[in-house]
């Protein structure tokens, strides 16, 4: 069985999605992992829960949610930004879909990255006169990387099987939005049992990849060699 | 308010119970000295400004680091303080070299290559802190604190994690830095051979209290002292070389002679010697037809405990107090009491020579 034009396709979507989506979710999750991590603040465990509901939500309800606030008389809609976001049923928001869902699991292993490094080491860097941009930088940063490399990952991973809300808000359309979750379920609907397994296969590949990495380094990240 | 030296009024609760001391001191080298729990570490982290106070004050040859009625609070890295952790808290993703240089941040003009060669660092410079042994590490804490160009250098327990071996090779390093940097320092530890070696002053630390305060001699002396001194405690006797020959080295004591190992000594330094307290062997009468080199002619001063006894002599010469562990039967056999004249009788090989520098 060869590899068709279709299924090309929809991995060249899938991890141009993912990508994007995890490019968008890094700097995001990264910043509420330390936040979570170092700082105390009014209303911390609210921030906590709310990163956390896109893990329990159907991921249908976050897409029509998603879907709500870029309509045209939403609050990101074309109405209110006055110009239009093209967002719904482009490869856009599918990549908006894949980085709201796969931004808690990046925002909470970034936070396990920050707690490791134990923060006594940050104080002695403040005391000896390094400004607290360069503790970050310079010592929070480096001792964290395993474990943010890991977040990253495993956002891309998510990324790479969202299905629930990026179809509700991108659609299912072949070559701009159909990402390999989607064309599976298609597959599946049209009785093409084959092109599925052959997608379902790819979709294995990339993620034993991902998180076989992503074990070894949380591993080394522990100490464990 | 001027005055040179440390001031400290703290408060701040721990449990089970609160720290709260008061003292002011003008010594160079103080020790902080009492039984874990004590509250020694708090007290040191609220002089580096690490820990909260409740309520307090802490000024510093007359600045003011922190003052919880005027509302002053300063920064840890403006208070110009080296302060070395009981965890050390080195960089573990850098090498030594480049810890150390860490110090500089603060410093400006350190002379890395100064400390570096007294704290024998060298040869380690390029090394990962992870390859290195502990007593390698604890020399580097000690060589970024001194390179932050401290007013003041803070040490908690730094033999403390170290085995008795260990601990008695890191001792010679402490006593350079003090005297080679001539920084302040106030030295956690519940050591009493450490702070008799190190400290000019000690402040004996009990459940958040300070329970004595004076020049460790005295007390150690005390009746609230002498218990915390603890077992394996180490006499530390101060004296010029006398003269050096091919196997041993003489020490001046006052004008008694000490006997000491050769070790790298040269004639006119300045030697610190210690000799462990169960180490030492009393005499009523000067013994005749023995082997040990050092016969020391000294009046007992006080006679503690009851099982496990010790006694406590100052020698004739010299005036330096020297601790003797003997047991309850030897005291009552030989009748010690104080004012008695008596011998102390000390191998060569005891003693152990910890520095020497020139005058």
């Amino acid at each position: 069985m060869s590899i068709g034009g279709a299924t090309l396709d929809a991995l060249r979507v899938t991890l141009q999605v993912a990508s994007v989506a995890t490019l968008l979710s890094a700097p995001v999750g990264v910043a509420l992992g330390y936040l979570l991590a170092r700082r105390e603040f009014a209303g911390k465990s609210v921030v906590e829960t709310l990163v956390a509901l896109p893990l329990v939500l159907p991921p249908t309800a976050i897409g029509y949610l998603l879907l709500r606030l870029f309509a045209r008389h939403g609050w990101l809609g074309a109405d209110t930004l006055g110009f239009d976001p093209d967002v719904l049923l482009t490869w856009r928001g599918a990549v908006l879909a894949a980085a709201t869902m796969s931004l808690p699991l990046v925002a909470r292993t970034a936070r396990v990255a920050f707690e490791e490094v134990p923060a006594r080491l940050e104080t002695m860097g403040e005391s000896l006169g390094l400004t607290r941009a360069n503790v970050f930088a310079r010592i929070t940063l480096p001792l964290a990387k395993r474990g943010l490399i890991a977040a990253l990952l495993l956002g891309f991973c998510r990324a790479l099987g969202e299905f629930g809300a990026t179809i509700v808000v991108a659609g299912n359309i072949a070559g701009r939005t159909q990402t390999l979750a989607l064309a599976i379920f298609d597959d599946m609907q049209l009785g093409r049992d084959d092109h599925a397994l052959q997608l379902i296969g790819i979709s294995v590949v990339i993620a034993f990849a991902c998180i076989f990495v992503v074990e070894r380094l949380q591993r080394r990240a522990r100490g464990e060699a | 308010m001027s005055a040179p030296g440390l001031e400290l009024r703290l408060r701040l609760p721990l449990a089970p119970f609160d720290l709260d001391v008061e003292f002011a001191t003008s010594a160079r080298t103080l020790g902080v000295f009492g039984p874990s729990g004590a509250g020694k570490t708090s007290l040191l982290e609220a002089v580096a400004g690490w820990r909260e106070v409740e309520a307090g004050a802490v000024r510093f040859n007359g600045d003011t680091w922190l003052d919880t009625e005027l509302g002053v609070r300063t920064a840890p890295s403006q208070r110009g303080v080296g302060y070395v952790p009981q965890d050390l808290l080195l960089f573990p993703h850098w090498s030594v070299e480049r810890n150390v240089l860490a110090g500089v941040e603060r410093g400006g003009a350190a002379d890395v290559e100064r400390v570096l060669a007294v704290l024998e660092l060298g040869d380690l410079r390029a090394r990962d802190i992870e390859t290195i042994s502990g007593g390698e590490k604890q020399r580097v804490a000690l060589a970024r604190a001194l390179c932050s160009q401290p007013k003041l250098l803070l040490l908690d327990e730094p033999l403390g994690a170290l085995d008795r071996a260990l601990r008695r090779r890191i001792l010679p390093y402490l006593l350079r830095v003090r005297d080679e940097f001539r920084v302040p320092l106030v030295l956690v530890s519940h050591d009493a051979t450490e702070v008799a070696a190190l400290c000019d002053e000690v402040v004996l630390l009990e459940a958040g209290r300070v329970v004595a305060r004076g020049a460790p001699s005295v007390v150690f002396a005390s009746d609230e002292g002498w218990r915390a001194v603890g077992d394996e405690f180490e006499n530390v006797l101060t004296g010029a070389v006398a003269s050096v020959g091919a196997s041993t080295a003489t020490i001046a004591l006052g004008d008694a002679l000490l006997e000491v190992p050769r070790s790298a000594l040269e004639v006119g330094q300045r030697a610190v010697v210690s000799v462990r307290a169960d180490d030492v062997l009393i005499a009523t009468e000067r013994p005749r037809g023995l082997s040990a080199r050092n016969v020391l002619a000294a009046r007992i001063e006080r006679v503690f405990g009851e099982s496990e006894a010790r006694v406590l002599a100052r020698l004739e010469r010299d005036g330096a107090a020297m601790w003797i562990d003997l047991t309850s039967g030897a005291i009552r056999e030989l009748e010690l009491r104080p004012e008695r004249e008596v011998f102390l009788v000390i191998k060569t090989r005891s003693c152990r020579v910890l520095s020497a520098r020139g005058e």
